[in-house]
């Protein structure tokens, strides 16, 4: 087995659709990593499933912190998981047409899914 | 669909050892970890729009089946976020792409989720065993 070290090389990287996707997941990333671990830690491991209920949701929320951070963690999760599934599928769909069209409805798919999520931590908990 | 099932049986016979492995790891947490992502922002919005539903939904992931899920999207999350971390730091360093350190990072980046893994799952599991199998 060789190994080499090559040289490295700069490339002009084009600013178009693309690359902004790409910045997107990999800045988005970054920020990930200490917003999810945390909101997994404190909520699945040391409350967990069994604690949780709408009394929960809504004391969590009377605090302005973790609104802002669960508006954070929901638009930068959903956004890097819907692209990244936006990545998977150009293994499979090699044709310029499809791909557009699966585009699209990532798009409104996104949209939709992170409205209403957003929608429900602005207004907050409503207790039947 | 075809290229789906190239891909699959490809995935599974193609002998990219550990960087294959790591691949196939990422691919996985990340779509499973948006699988149960898009779930729970919905039954989270239940809160507002249908706050009757949300004790339902939630009593869903109390069951055995779903908490038993909710350890291993934690390892997923855990395992995806180091792995993607691995992929960044490469990427400010190119001279860490060479085939040896890739090797030693994937397995230093395994050992380090299980390792943020096993407590998580260790309380996880307790408490899974003292709701559902020890009356709370």
């Amino acid at each position: 087995m060789t190994t080499s070290i090559q040289a490295e090389r700069k490339v002009e990287v084009p600013k178009n659709y693309e690359t902004w996707a790409w910045l997107l997941m990999r800045y988005s990333a970054v920020l990930l990593i200490p917003l999810v671990w945390i909101h997994v830690l404190i909520n699945d491991v040391l409350v967990g499933v069994h604690a949780i209920d709408l009394t929960y949701v809504q004391q969590r929320w009377a605090l302005m912190g973790w609104r802002v951070y669960d508006i954070l963690l929901l638009s930068f999760t959903f956004a890097h998981g819907v692209n990244g599934l936006r990545t998977v599928t150009r293994d499979y769909l090699h044709k310029l047409s499809h791909r557009k069209w699966l585009d699209w409805g990532l798009l409104a798919f996104w949209f939709l899914v992170s409205l209403i999520g957003a929608v429900a931590i602005i207004a907050g908990v409503r207790m039947p | 669909m075809s290229t789906l099932k190239a891909t699959l049986s490809g995935s599974v016979r193609y002998r990219g050892r550990e960087g294959q492995l790591s691949f196939i790891l990422h691919r996985l947490t990340g779509l499973g970890t948006l699988l149960f992502l898009t779930i729970h922002i919905l039954d989270t919005a239940t809160v507002y729009f249908a706050p009757n539903l949300y004790d339902h939904a939630i009593a869903i992931y109390q069951s055995t089946p779903f908490m038993i899920g909710e350890i291993f999207l934690v390892f997923s999350v855990l395992f995806h976020g180091a792995n993607g971390l691995r992929i960044a730091l490469f990427d400010l360093f190119p001279r860490f792409w060479r085939e040896p350190s890739q090797r030693k990072a994937f397995y230093i980046t395994l050992t380090l989720a299980i390792l943020l893994w096993l407590p998580a799952a260790f309380i996880m599991g307790r408490n899974l065993i003292i709701n559902n199998f020890m009356g709370g």
